[in-house]
């Protein structure tokens, strides 16, 4: 009671703004000096707490003016205000003691409105008077729905906890079982449960039948000590417990409001659960069970363990990274990043064992052997469980070999529609392997499906197209994870292999599907990446598209696609002319063979002459035609129909050219372009519509550059 | 690739250098030690399991001397439902009797949804674990566990024996040695589980290994090579022990289907059999084409007399007094003499059926 008079001076602050904490020492000069103006000035709330704490023991309670005067003066203060911690420690006591009567024991216990939290102390004291056994009935009632209520706001909870034995001795009180129940479902850790606390549990349910209280505190038991006690939980138990705080849920909440910014307590109080029950209906639905594993954990009871599923953050997961304990279902992690982390970290080998079995086995029996019936609900599940593994790898940034082993068997039954976007990326995260199986495993099924499907299929090469792009970067740090049966040439053959399987694929899809646009353009997408190993993924390889993609693209009708050859070109360029460099400079142990070279010369030739010097058939190059036959097509000056001006996809540039030069002729001679400086002009026209590509390619190929400055006039490359 | 191996672990958990490297080149393609990585790795890893393409002559031997007979009776009488079960974590066969208690309540509290059930204390069921020693062939293979659940009526007079409800084994016989070894060794493999008894205790028996062994049960249906090569093995021991008759049922897919009971006398068999693999050849083992061409021979022989081609429908059982099996993944075990070839090949189909 020393401090009553400092709790006096705040309880009569007058703008009724009560500290945010008791015992904050920041406010103290302030207060102090308030409380040194208001010095003489009577304050009837501190008077009233005083005179409350000293009701003794046998006060006359009927007709007691001034007790209940003073009540009176704390009540009003508390509904409106809340009361400060030790205020509350003084009318606890006084209540629960019964000296100012039992009448007035339940009206304090209303009113006993917490500003900010509650001292561990008086609920502790007031388990104490409850072990008294003074006390009516309704008010040890009371009592535990207060402490039930006011629960969020304890300080601390460890000297409860220290009294558990106390507290759980209630639970045969018939009256109080539901409350205490509540109680110690709030308290329990697993220290608590011991096999006679279980006993006396079930004896009460043997009398009393299945509650909702015991059965939830049983759980939890459960929960904590599989080896003592089981329990399953029908699918539609009634979860939770009761809403207790309904005397004072009015109040707390406005004393709340008014204290915003102060402590937040959750309403809610009563659904506080832990632990949530799973369905388990179905093998992916037990994601979230927390059974502990039945062997070990009496081993180590003594020691404080974290169950990898109550950590919340990546610290938490920090500090007890020592003391970690994996669920007894490992599948259960699947999708936690916080659980992946630390697998990955530990490389405990069995417990990544244990995730792969059950994934190898969930996507066996849910892909493989039941078939899936197609229905939306069945899919929609499905497509989750695919999308949580893909959540998983791209985490861990590598596939779980069970995935792959699945997809490997998955391949030659798959339709190519059924969940496509899934198992495209799932086929994405496939590590390389060595090229005998990766054509045994993966290009023969896919071909298969390739063949044999739609347009929009064959676009999804895009799949292809991230699956070679995950390998090179896997090769960029290729020396330190290069797998040990895999040697650099081994890998490299894989890589080559794979490349080459995608041009195979493209130049006949685009001759199948008459060059599609769209799957042109996601070729070409993927040779961007390809031209680029060298210097972009410093790996020794480089791989020319095929004819088959080279000229349909070189040929194409939209402008895109022939500016992207030009970029892929130019690229390609710059990568052998380094290659070639590093070769001469020192003996490279790689050689890159003249028939890349050849390949590149002939493409580039080609390229040049239809588009720049107008000589699309030359004699001797890929595409020679019989002149003959051009001639029968009665295609005026035909060998010109592929150069920067007449070329499909240039050509409504060349008449917009034309348009804008010579707005007043009739007749469009697009000839007249090529002449003097129009020549120049156009290139910049042409170029400043964003056809970086073709620029860089017109620039390095041919000395060109529209126009700026003039450059020696190069040759194409014609080494070696 | 590897953004995670910035912590490496302290000195609690494993060091990568106290692991066995053995395993590790098995997976082909994907080992490195510097950076070791362990979520890839299943043992088995596609290219350990191969369907063996011959095996030994089914050779009689008294099992009665290596297994308890009382054991063997057990197994013996009952039709099996088999399954297959992935690696068992945490199993110890020192443990049964704990495990005996925890599945009783296990069972107890399912039956009596939302009530508590005390370990340890008799309601209902009573649960045995029991070990079958001396099944084992190899010293990979774990010893097998056999399950008993008898139940206990409420009402039932003091006098009465309680019955037995519910019987299921899970066994590992000659197990690929290599996939066996490279488990880790908290992992006990008995991948082959055979239940007799109520579908819904087999579904409670199987959800608490579940729970208690983090594995996983899957239905095991066999195919027709299997049964191929039960119908050659098994006429193969004619002459030491009579087989009675070799019965095979077919099921034919004609509108409406079309089922073929094929029943051979045992000497016929035997003898061609034997035409394919003379008895006294000196090579023990038997081909997997020798198999299939007895297979055949008996087909023709249907043909000739029926014409109907046996080889477009599928073989769905096979049965001879040392036992029968059914497509779906039903067994019996006629004879305990003989139980060492049926069991290897029955663990060989449960091994090919982990997933991997």
């Amino acid at each position: 009671m020393a401090d009553l008079s400092n709790l006096a001076g705040l309880g009569s602050d007058p703008s009724g703004e009560i500290d945010s904490s008791a015992s904050s020492a920041n406010n103290r000069s302030l207060r102090l000096a308030e409380k040194e103006k208001r010095k003489g000035e009577a304050d009837p709330f501190g008077l009233a707490v005083k005179y409350l704490s000293q009701v003794e023991a046998g006060t006359v309670v009927r007709g007691n003016d001034e007790l209940e005067r003073n009540m009176l003066v704390v009540e009003t203060v508390a509904l409106s205000k809340g009361l400060p911690s030790e205020v509350i420690t003084v009318l606890l006591d006084l209540a629960l003691s019964l000296n100012a009567g039992t009448g007035n024991c339940a009206r304090v216990l209303k009113f006993l409105i917490p500003a900010t939290v509650v001292p561990q102390e008086a609920i502790v004291k007031g388990v104490s008077w409850l072990c008294v056994g003074k006390m009516p009935m309704n008010a040890q009632v009371l009592f535990v729905r207060w402490v039930l209520t006011v629960f969020d706001l304890i300080d601390c909870k460890d000297n409860l906890r220290s009294i558990y034995g106390f507290i759980f001795s209630f639970v045969t009180e018939e009256n109080l079982c539901p409350f205490i129940c509540h109680l110690l479902y709030l308290l329990t850790m697993r220290e608590h449960v011991h096999p006679y606390r279980v006993r006396k549990l079930l004896d009460i349910q043997a009398k009393m039948g299945r509650q909702p209280f015991l059965t939830q505190l049983l759980a939890l038991y459960k929960v904590f000590r599989p080896d003592l006690v089981t329990l399953s939980l029908p699918s539609r138990v009634r979860t939770g417990f009761k809403n207790h705080n309904s005397t004072w849920k009015v109040a707390l909440s406005a004393v709340q409001r008014k204290n915003k910014g102060a402590v937040l307590v959750d309403q809610s109080l009563s659904l506080d659960v832990k632990e949530k029950p799973s369905t388990r209906k179905r093998v992916r639905c037990h994601l979230c069970n927390t059974v502990k594993s039945l062997t070990e954990h009496t081993l180590n009871s003594n020691k404080k363990v974290f169950c990898l599923q109550e950590l919340r953050s990546f610290r938490e997961l920090l500090e007890n990274i020592h003391n970690i304990e994996l669920p007894a279902q490992m599948g259960s992690l699947l999708g936690s990043a916080l659980a992946l982390h630390y697998l990955d970290c530990v490389q405990d080998e069995s417990a990544s064992l244990r995730l792969n079995f059950w994934l190898g086995h969930s996507l066996q029996e849910e892909f493989l052997l039941c078939p899936v019936d197609g229905s939306s609900d069945n899919t929609s599940e499905a497509c989750r469980f695919l999308s949580t593994i893909l959540f998983s790898q791209q985490f861990l940034q590598e596939g779980f070999s069970s995935t792959e082993s699945f997809l490997y068997k998955f391949l030659s039954v798959w339709d190519g529609c059924l969940l496509r976007p899934q198992i495209l990326d799932l086929l994405s995260d496939i590590p390389l392997m060595p090229s005998f199986y990766m054509h045994k495993l993966l290009f023969e099924p896919l071909k298969q499906l390739y063949f044999t499907s739609t347009v929009f299929f064959k676009v999804c090469m895009v799949l292809l197209f991230f699956f070679l792009s995950v390998c090179l970067y896997q090769a960029r740090a290729w020396p330190c994870v290069l797998p040990r049966t895999m040697t650099l040439s081994g890998f490299m053959d894989s890589v080559m292999e794979l490349v080459r399987f995608v041009g195979l694929l493209a130049s006949e899809g685009l001759r199948l599907e008459n060059c599609h646009v769209l799957l042109l353009n996601q070729t070409l997408a993927f040779y961007e990446t390809v031209c680029d190993m060298f210097l972009k993924y410093s790996l020794p390889l480089i791989i020319m598209p095929p004819a088959g993609v080279f000229y349909p693209a070189l040929f194409a009708t939209d402008s895109v696609s022939v500016d992207r050859l030009g970029y892929i070109m130019y690229r390609y360029r710059k990568n052998l002319t380094l290659a070639k460099k590093q070769e001469q400079q020192r003996e490279q142990t790689f050689h890159i063979s003249r028939n890349t070279y050849k390949e590149f010369n002939r493409n580039l030739q080609a390229m040049v002459n239809s588009m720049w010097n107008s000589w699309w058939c030359i004699p001797g190059s890929d595409i020679e035609i019989d002149k003959d036959l051009i001639s029968l097509s009665k295609v005026p000056e035909p060998w010109c129909r592929f150069d920067l001006i007449h070329h499909p996809a240039l050509f409504s540039y060349a008449i917009e050219f034309h348009q804008r030069c010579w707005p007043e002729r009739k007749n469009v001679d697009l000839g007249s372009i090529k002449t003097g400086k129009y020549w120049n002009w156009y290139m910049e026209f042409l170029f400043n519509q964003g056809f970086d590509g073709l620029n860089n390619f017109i620039q390095t190929n041919t000395g060109h550059s529209s126009g700026l400055s003039s450059q020696d006039d190069r040759q194409p490359t014609s080494q070696p | 690739r590897y953004i995670c191996c910035w912590y490496y672990p302290c000195s609690a958990v494993n060091t990568p250098a106290s692991r066995p490297l053995t395993r590790r080149s098995k997976s082909y393609g994907r080992s490195c030690v510097e950076a070791p990585s362990y979520f890839w790795q299943t043992p088995g890893h596609l290219t350990v399991l191969k369907v063996p393409t011959s095996r030994g002559a089914a050779k009689s031997q008294l099992i009665t001397n290596k297994v308890d007979p009382e054991h063997i009776a057990l197994l013996v009488k009952n039709e099996w439902k088999l399954s297959y079960v992935t690696p068992l974590h945490h199993f110890r066969h020192t443990q049964l009797k704990s495990y005996s208690r925890h599945l009783a309540a296990f069972i107890a509290a399912e039956n009596q949804q939302g009530v508590a059930v005390e370990v340890g204390l008799e309601a209902g069921f009573k649960v045995t674990f029991t070990a079958v020693l001396g099944l084992a062939e190899t010293d990979e293979d774990a010893e097998t566990v056999f399950i008993q659940i008898q139940s206990k009526p409420a009402f039932a007079a003091a006098a009465d024996a309680p019955k037995v409800v519910w019987r299921g084994w899970l066994t590992c016989v000659n197990g690929d040695p290599e996939y066996l070894r490279s488990l880790p060794s908290d992992f006990v493999s008995l991948p082959l589980f055979c239940t007799s008894g109520s579908e819904s205790l087999t579904t409670l028996v199987k959800t608490w290994f579940e729970r208690a062994f983090d594995c996983n049960f899957g239905s095991l249906a066999l195919n027709s090579t299997t049964l191929n090569w039960l119908a050659a093995l098994w006429t193969g021991c004619h002459p030491t022990c009579n087989i009675r008759h070799l019965k095979l049922a077919w099921s034919l897919p004609t509108q409406p289907p079309l089922d073929v009971s094929y029943t051979v006398n045992p000497q016929d068999a035997w003898e061609l059999w034997n035409s394919i693999h003379p008895e006294e050849s000196t090579d023990d083992k038997i081909d997997i084409k020798e198999v299939q061409s007895f297979i055949n021979g008996l087909e023709t022989h249907f043909f000739r007399h029926f014409k109907i081609y046996l080889s477009a429908g599928t073989l769905v059982k096979v049965s001879t007094a040392l036992g029968s099996a059914h497509l779906d993944g039903k067994i019996k075990i006629g004879n305990s003499d003989y139980i060492t070839t049926l069991l290897t090949l029955l663990t060989e189909s449960a091994l090919l059926k982990m997933p991997t």
